[in-house]
């Protein structure tokens, strides 16, 4: 059985008889029993995947409605509640915690008879890109298991690209979908905010992040994104976009579309020959396409980072308020405690990284620092948003590499923050300002894979998507061995 | 203009966050180093820019009425009594 089919050519192998949900759960399980005690994609699965896939076979079987996903297994980064399991973020203060409802995108998926087959590992509270920042130990990259697979939705990819679901939903509030997508070679979404309900997903950066899919195939990207998109009550920031379909005409091709090459995401300091390489690789095949490739400079975007990291850091520290041992992480009883150091006890179980971001985001906001850090940090963000209105009234789509560099070992970089940040560099624009924007796997330079980015204006996945389709069918990479 | 946060200063808002660590030297060096980066802001030239921020217009927003949640959420605290969560003591 083909493990790694897309979630496309899955539901026709369904519909065709040609196996059972539960022979495809079934080998899927043993694959991940097989695998992940390596590459350590999954903090948990889930043990009712045969009994759902029995009773998903049961409905076929008797000829009922089926949803659309067809008992595929689907992998969540353990951010995004399910009713009655645990989510824990991958962080010790939320080791036992049970979510009391589900999320919008799970009960969607469910309702389409997706599978849940596990929660995946990600950086503590999604904070980081390398999923060095778990409480539970960093997932490994299927390409070479010495190096990362990005982060924070690391499990995510991984479990995509190693096989052990056929898509997976992560989170993306600075490039978490996109990073992990371009590091584990496969197809990763941050739709336009507010496209997708956030609605159970534990808030870290709520003003910027989204949840999206992570997939073999751009149509797979599509498929998912028709399922889990649309207003929601519980979500008053979503956005009813009428049902659109995002498969529909996903062919178009790019001919006589404008795309800009961002400037500042192609000269930047950081970025690697090799990876630089592969962007003009792709600008070439546009063009060959027939789309017209030009520079355009988004002055901002230097100071995207810092911004990024400055807003992001108060958010979190005004989100990470909630872990008192009262409400969440209780560990023991609160008499004979004073109320600081009652709360100052359960902080104490957050990791490294956590608390670094909370001490900043208690920082820049304060009195007497907030005109330097905070205020100016929305600035920056509000000069963005007006540059990139003004770059999508002349062009299509924008390109540029999703991470500047490849994957890098594990511990070369964790111990220098400002070069963590740095990685950020071209993936944080598209959550400042909102729009929409996708890592399209591209090429494998010395075993290590390579995503391109394209971005495109606010509410534009059909056509994102559909540029993404038209770049993806150029290539053909090889298939990573496990 | 270099940043002239200090080590005393961040400590402090760590105590405020409720963030008391035994030993927090390590951490307080690298969230010097982030500040330091922040300093790039300095440069961007946007001192004149508006802060825009996102409306969501009134109508818009669900009725204000009472839903029901349906469930009981004092069960999934491990420390309550009734209808009262039990936290410590204010000084």
């Amino acid at each position: 059985m083909n493990l790694g089919i897309s979630a496309l050519n899955y539901v026709n192998a369904i519909k065709n008889n040609e196996f059972t949900v539960e022979e495809f759960i079934f080998e899927s399980l043993e694959h991940i029993n097989h695998v992940d005690e390596k590459l350590h994609a999954f903090l948990r699965i889930n043990d009712s995947a045969i009994k759902n896939a029995k009773e998903i076979d049961a409905k076929i079987k008797s000829n009922q409605n089926v949803g659309r996903c067809y008992g595929m297994p689907i992998s969540i980064k353990d951010n995004i509640c399910i009713e009655g399991s645990k989510t824990t973020c991958a962080s010790k203060v939320l080791e036992n915690f049970i979510s009391p409802y589900t999320s919008t995108v799970i009960s969607k998926l469910h309702s389409e008879d997706a599978i849940i087959i596990g929660k995946t590992n990600l950086d503590e509270f999604a904070m980081g890109i390398s999923t060095e920042f778990s409480a539970y130990g960093p997932s490994k990259n299927p390409w070479n298991n010495d190096y990362v697979p990005g982060g924070s939705s690391g499990g995510s990819g991984v479990s995509v690209a190693a096989n052990e679901c056929i898509a997976s939903l992560g989170s993306d509030t600075g490039g978490s979908i996109r990073n992990p997508a371009s590091f584990c070679s496969v197809v990763g979404l941050k739709p336009t905010y507010g496209l997708v309900s956030r609605y159970g997903l534990v808030s870290y950066a709520n003003s910027i992040e989204q949840i999206g899919p992570m997939t073999k195939t751009v149509e797979d990207s599509a498929f998912l994104l028709n399922i889990i998109s649309g207003i929601d009550p519980n979500d008053n920031t979503t956005i009813d976009n009428k049902n659109q379909d995002y498969l529909n005409n996903i062919d178009a091709g790019v001919s006589g579309k404008k795309i800009g090459i961002v400037t500042e995401m192609t000269n930047s300091d950081g970025l690697s020959t090799d990876v630089l390489d592969a962007n003009n690789d792709a600008i070439k095949t546009f063009e060959k396409l027939g789309a017209n490739c030009e520079q355009v400079s988004l002055q901002m975007v230097p100071y995207t980072v810092a911004a990024y990291y400055t807003i992001t850091s108060t958010e979190a520290g005004s989100n990470l308020a909630r872990y008192d041992n009262v409400r969440y992480g209780y560990e023991f009883d609160s008499s004979g405690f004073e109320f600081n150091s009652y709360i100052s006890q359960a902080r104490s179980k957050l990791g490294p990284e956590v608390i670094r971001r909370m001490i900043l985001g208690g920082f820049v906001p304060s009195a007497g620092h907030a005109g330097k850090y905070f205020l100016k940090a929305l600035k920056v963000k509000s000069k963005l948003i007006t540059e990139i209105k003004h770059v999508f009234e002349k062009f299509d789509f924008l390109i540029s590499p999703t991470v500047p560099i490849q994957p890098f070992k594990f511990g070369e970089k964790i111990n220098d923050p400002v070069s963590l940040m740095m990685i950020d560099f071209n993936t944080v624009t598209a959550n400042l300002t909102g729009i929409p924007a996708i890592s399209v796997p591209y090429k494998i330079t010395n075993g290590l894979p390579i995503g391109i980015q394209i971005m495109a204006n606010h509410l534009g996945e059909h056509s994102l998507l559909q540029a993404a389709y038209a770049l993806e069918k150029t290539v053909d990479l090889p298939e990573v061995s496990i | 203009m270099k940043s002239l946060v200090n080590e005393e200063e961040i400590s402090e808002v760590a105590k405020l966050m409720k963030i008391d660590l035994e030993d927090h030297s390590a951490h307080i060096k690298r969230v010097q180093k982030m500040l330091e980066y922040f300093d790039i802001l300095d440069k961007a030239n946007v001192e004149s820019e508006e802060i825009t921020v996102q409306e969501i217009e009134l109508d818009k927003l669900r009725n204000d009425k009472h839903i029901p949640f349906g469930k009981n959420l004092l069960k999934f605290l491990k420390s309550y009594q009734g209808k009262y969560v039990k936290a410590p003591k204010l000084n």
